[in-house]
């Protein structure tokens, strides 16, 4: 059915070479895949499997003098491995990122209307200020932050991980990207944080259609958000296949080793701690 | 806030007032006599002593202190031996120069060195970056004086573009701003791209390039922002140093600030001068770094004045 469009995300035998103090690391090791509009797409396996390696690739945000290249990721059909200049036109319009640790995602001493309002008006230059306010605001509602008026002056200090991952999400759906990369986005999170950050993810992709490269190490995330699951060990994908199908005949032993470890998702609850000095 | 300040202003007080009593005390311990200075080499024992006698340099250690205790809270810092006025005031004559040299260096070190560190965070390990980071280490290692005499020579003496001596207009400005930058550049361009080094490699840094934000304002907005409180230190701390004179600079370029004017204090053994010297540039210095320490919630919302960030 979508053989015939062009994917949003096209990558094909991936390699990302790490230059590293011990030498020469093979992180990525020729991975392939695609993700269509609406799609959710899960990079799934151990710690140390090469899963933000790839993410990062994707985005091209490896530094330079410390990742090499090869193979090809066409992001809806230009190719950021060949032209760096790519990356940069994609990013923040075509394709956004979703940071495994909130906590540490935003710039401390800037408030998160600032750079929520700093995002759009990259995206629409013609914005004023107070334009991008009322945006702004409204995207926070859309994630679910309440009092997103008041809220818009707070500092991430002031917000808990959870809060400020819908914050994030929020700061990327600001471009209006039709594709989002989430690399483990909940694993910093409470448990029952964490269900209700895939659910907004998934509430997000219904209404918007947007594409999703989901990265994570838990079976339980991948099975509850994913269309297709590759299953990466040391760079390379061991299993690749429909979620149903690799939930319920996982083919490689590593993916069953994956599966008796699924830990329990936490109750769909929306309510989240807040740290001690939260906004109000 | 209010309880903050309280107590700092408290333990400011208590610093001036410490400070100034070792000062007190070293000035009359230290060899050389201000009876001598004053009464000139052909004085004779007794005339010696009726300056003693006038200054109250014949009482006991003990005595001397309490006067100048009863003087310091009455305001009275005492007359200054070789001005014949009082000493604060002669210190106070000398203060403009001083603060006006201060300003101008660290107002040039701020615009020459924060690029000069963006820009070498930026380049980071390359050849250029290397070679930026030796010349401002070069700067830095060069004496004070040699600075400001191979200065002279070149733009009083072989171009005479430049005053050599003196203020006597805002070009006299150029040379000794110029020499006083040269030595603080290397501290705070290092500084700039050590601080703005770490937050370029931050999380956020790369959360923000991923969603566009180009090189340039991750730099100067993020990157420059997030090091805004150890670069306010560091110009604090040095601004504060320089409004104790720059003793060296002031002397070459004949600059009429607090720096010459404790040399010859010194020289003269002109204890109220010394002491009031000593009071002034202390209180300023205390009160730039009160003024940082106070600007600190404005730059980083996460500290709390009185605790721990
Ligand atoms: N900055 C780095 N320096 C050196 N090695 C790295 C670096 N980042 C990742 N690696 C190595 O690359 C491999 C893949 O890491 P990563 O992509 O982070 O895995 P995952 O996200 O699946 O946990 C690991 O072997 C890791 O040790
Ligand atoms: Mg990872």
């Amino acid at each position: 059915m979508t053989e015939h469009t062009t994917p949003l995300l096209d990558v094909t035998d991936l390699q990302v070479e790490l230059i590293t103090a011990r030498g020469v690391v093979r992180a990525v090791d020729g991975v392939s895949f695609t993700v269509h509009r609406g799609e959710t797409v899960t990079l799934i396996g151990e710690s140390g499997s090469g899963k933000s390696t790839t993410a990062m690739g994707v985005l091209r945000l490896l530094p330079d003098g410390l990742a090499v290249l090869s193979g090809s990721v066409r992001i809806a059909g230009r190719d950021v491995v060949a032209d760096p200049g790519v990356a940069h036109a994609v990013r923040g319009r075509t394709v956004s990122l979703i940071p495994q640790d909130p906590m540490t995602a935003l710039s401390p001493v800037h408030t998160i209307g600032r750079q929520l309002g700093d995002a759009l008006r990259l995206r629409h230059p013609e914005l004023s200020r107070t334009q991008a306010r009322a945006r702004g605001v409204e995207l926070l509602a859309q994630v679910h932050i309440t009092k997103p008026e008041t809220r818009w002056k707070a500092y991430p200090h002031q917000f808990s991980g959870g809060m400020l991952q819908r914050i994030l999400i929020a700061i990327a759906l600001a471009g209006e990207p039709e594709l989002l990369v989430a690399d483990e986005p909940t694993s910093a999170l409470d448990a029952t944080v964490q269900a209700s950050i895939l659910d907004l993810l998934m509430e997000l992709q219904e209404r918007t259609g947007i594409g999703m490269l989901m990265i994570t190490h838990d079976l339980g995330v991948a099975r509850l958000v994913s269309d297709r699951i590759h299953v990466m060990k040391d760079g390379r994908f061991v299993e690749s296949g429909p979620a149903e199908q690799i939930v319920a005949r996982p083919a490689a032993p590593y993916t069953r080793e994956l599966l008796s470890a699924v830990p329990r998702l936490g109750a769909w609850d929306e309510g989240e701690p807040v740290r001690q000095g939260a906004a109000s | 806030m209010l309880t903050y300040l309280a107590r700092r202003i408290g333990q400011s007080l208590l610093t001036v007032f410490l400070t100034l009593t070792t000062v007190f005390l070293l000035v009359r311990l230290a060899p050389g006599d201000p009876a001598a200075a004053y009464a000139g080499p052909t004085a004779t024992s007794a005339d010696l002593d009726a300056v003693r006698a006038k200054f109250g340099l014949d009482e006991p250690l003990v005595n001397q202190y309490g006067i100048f205790l009863r003087d310091l809270f009455t305001g009275n810092l005492g007359t200054s031996y070789s001005f014949h006025s009082p000493a604060f005031d002669v210190v106070m004559s000398r203060m403009p120069y001083t603060i006006t040299l201060a300003v101008s260096a660290i107002a040039v070190t701020a615009l020459v060195a924060v690029p000069l560190g963006v820009w070498m965070a930026r380049r980071a390990d390359t050849k250029r970056e290397l070679g930026a980071n030796v010349l401002t280490i070069a700067g830095q290692s060069m004496p004070d004086f040699w600075t400001g005499v191979m200065l002279l020579t070149v733009f009083a003496v072989l171009l005479p573009v430049l005053p050599a001596s003196g203020f006597t207009s805002w070009s006299g400005l150029v040379l000794p701003t110029v020499t006083v930058a040269v030595l603080q550049l290397a501290l705070v361009s290092r500084l700039v791209r050590r601080e703005m080094t770490t937050a370029l490699a931050a999380p956020y840094t790369t959360v923000a390039r991923s969603r566009g934000v180009a090189e340039r304002a991750l730099a100067w907005r993020y990157g420059l922002r997030n090091s805004a409180v150890p670069l306010l230190t560091a110009l604090g701390t040095r601004f504060a140093a320089l409004l104790n004179g720059v003793v060296v600079v002031e002397v070459v370029f004949g600059w009429p600030g607090v720096g010459s004017l404790v040399v010859r204090a010194l020289a003269t053994r002109d204890y109220p001068l010394i002491q009031a010297t000593v009071l002034v540039t202390a209180t300023l210095a205390i009160l730039v770094q009160l003024l940082v320490d106070l600007a600190y919630p404005l730059l980083d919302p996460r500290v709390r004045l009185g605790k721990a960030a």
